[in-house]
């Protein structure tokens, strides 16, 4: 394992050939895997159910022990430390959410607190202040039970509750499973506004590939057996599949999906210029995606975008051109 | 937020139907001995009566009727609790299983002969019966705090250890207080018990009730026989509404 290449200095998660195999199985639930997570991202992993992807996530924190390879936390091997004293640093979200039914709100959001020694008043003081940060009056909300929340809210809690200590790697497992569609989605929306404020580090599992590609920065695609499959942007998995397997895994709509990922920005490049005031066009900002740009042409009833570029003025782009170039492969975008 | 709000009314009535039914067995109570009062006293009691049904020989019968209940019973939670957390450790959980089947047999067999047999062993007298006592009360504390603990939803310790706790703030702030609503329940069960096979402690000696109830039955005087027995009902009623009392407020809130 020592010729492996040095982690680069802003990795913040390191796995270094990591198995994971229980006595009595001949084959492994995870078997020499080494990935990189770098500080301040979101990394999503997403795979068919058995294929090591939670157990990956369990050992970052080790309640799953590794039989091999090492695990690196900011540049600490912690692959041999105190298992509870590391998960103390780390926020854990479990998709039962997981809050413990006879402590109150605040009571349970202070427990790492608590545990780390933190004095009563200042653990109340920074329960308040989180559930504020995840959407729930803390005046409503504090001295309830658990029981007296939606699913949902529930979910907000214990969101607040492994942000209790202000740890820089949160670990979610399947967070928003539980919730109801609708609930889900803005619950996703929410986190990714959260996520903009606190750049945590943040690993995620999931089976659902629309999360995956609505919330990660990159995505960890896992084969049975616990092949990294592919482990890149949403984007590049979208426009560039590794193999079959991604490409089956991602499924059909892989092009319409890439269009909300996509930014007009990234399509101006391609895009052939057409004569400005061909048509019927609707203004779009640069960074809105092409999906929304798209949506409001369709809606309109317009024939085109007109886009304002610093340095060329505006530019105008037909339907017919926007599609065509939205539809080329990413590599040349990027 | 509406759903929680109905969640506290529906909660309240529940508080408010429950607290008037605690009302119920006390009055039981007091009408039970109520009319054992008057029927005693209409009676013409011989002289033989009279010395069975002396003040101070019911009362001191009660007095060490109550001492039975009470040590055997702090006793028994004293031993099931901890052996009952034991036993769903890890490492031993699978003796749980034997310790389980121990337990039930030492209840199957009948009180009497496990007093009478260990008064046979190691003599008879107050602590003789306290320990046949703990014996046969055993099994509910014991079952009632393994089932308890086993019952706590497995996302509830995985999300304790996620956050880095030890296996003992598990136990402590976890397990053991969402076990408490089925632990008080079988020390309830035990409180009773004891309560009703102390009375067979005046057969080692151990005087309580039962020893009123026995002189009863070896003197045939029916008002005597009626008063021990009268008296164990009471007081099993008395001390199951405490101990329901207890429970209430002892179990934890939002569960």
């Amino acid at each position: 394992m020592s010729d492996r290449p040095t982690p680069s200095p802003d990795a913040m998660i390191v796995l270094d050939g990591v198995s994971k195999r229980y006595p009595g199985q001949d084959k492994a639930v995870v078997s020499d895997l080494s990935m990189e997570i770098r500080r301040g991202e979101f990394v999503v992993l997403v795979g068919p159910s058995g294929c090591g992807k939670t157990t990956t996530l369990r050992m970052i924190n080790r309640l799953v022990e590794p039989t091999a390879g090492r695990i690196l936390i900011d540049g600490r091997d912690v692959t041999h430390v105190d298992g509870d004293e590391l998960r103390r640093g780390i926020g854990y979200v479990i998709q039962q959410i997981g809050l413990l039914p006879h402590l109150t709100i605040a009571d349970n959001i202070a427990l790492v607190p608590k545990m780390l020694g933190v004095a009563k008043s200042e653990r109340r003081a920074r329960a308040l202040e989180l559930l504020e940060l995840v959407g729930l009056d803390p005046a409503l909300h504090a001295d309830r039970h658990p029981r007296q929340l939606s699913g949902g809210q529930q979910q907000r809690v214990g969101v607040a509750r492994a942000l209790a200590s202000d740890p820089p790697v949160m670990l979610m497992d399947e967070p928003f499973g539980a919730v109801d569609p609708i609930a889900r989605e803005k619950l996703q929306t929410e986190f990714l506004r959260l996520q903009e404020r606190i750049r945590k580090t943040i690993v995620m599992v999931t089976h659902d590939m629309d999360e995956a590609l609505r919330l990660g920065d990159r995505i960890a695609i896992f084969d049975s057996g616990s092949r990294l499959a592919q482990f890149d942007t949403p984007l590049e998995i979208l426009s560039n599949p590794a193999d079959d397997f991604v490409r089956d895994f991602v499924g059909s709509g892989a092009p319409v999906r890439r269009l909300s990922l996509l930014t007009v920005a990234d399509v101006l490049g391609t895009a052939p210029s057409t004569a400005a005031g061909a048509g019927r066009a609707i203004e779009v900002d640069p960074g809105d995606s092409v999906h929304t740009a798209l949506e409001q042409v369709l809606a309109a009833g317009a024939e085109g975008i007109e886009v304002a570029v610093p340095e060329e003025g505006s530019r105008f782009l037909d339907l017919g051109t926007l599609l065509t170039a939205a539809s080329q492969p990413a590599k040349v975008l990027t | 937020m509406s759903t929680a709000a109905m969640t506290e009314t529906s909660r309240s009535a529940a508080g408010t139907e429950r607290k008037s039914r605690t009302w119920v067995l006390p009055s039981v109570v007091l009408a039970l001995l109520g009319t054992l009062w008057l029927y005693v006293g209409s009676l013409d009691l011989d002289s033989v009566e009279a010395r069975s049904l002396a003040g101070d020989v019911v009362l001191g019968a009660l007095w060490q009727h109550i001492q039975l209940v009470v040590v055997s019973t702090v006793l028994t939670v004293a031993v099931g609790v901890p052996l009952g957390v034991a036993l769903t450790r890890p490492g031993i959980r699978r003796a749980g299983a034997i310790v389980l089947a121990a337990a039930n047999a030492s209840q199957a067999v009948p009180s009497i002969g496990v007093l009478v047999l260990l008064a046979m062993i190691f003599g008879v007298g107050f602590w003789m019966a306290v320990v046949a006592l703990v014996l046969y009360a055993l099994l509910p504390v014991l079952r009632n705090t393994m089932v308890g603990i086993r019952q706590v939803d497995p996302a509830l310790i995985d999300a304790g250890r996620g956050m880095g706790m030890s296996t003992r703030e598990v136990l402590l702030t976890i397990e053991l207080p969402l076990a408490v609503p089925v632990m008080l329940a079988g020390i309830r069960v035990a409180l009773i018990l004891n309560v009703g096979v102390a009375t067979l402690a005046a057969f080692t000696n151990a005087g309580g009730l039962g020893s009123v109830i026995s002189s009863g039955i070896a003197l045939d005087r029916m008002p005597v026989l009626i008063v021990g027995s009268a008296l164990t009902m009471a007081l099993a009623l008395t001390v199951d509404w405490l101990a329901g009392l207890a429970e209430r407020a002892l179990r934890p809130r939002g569960i």
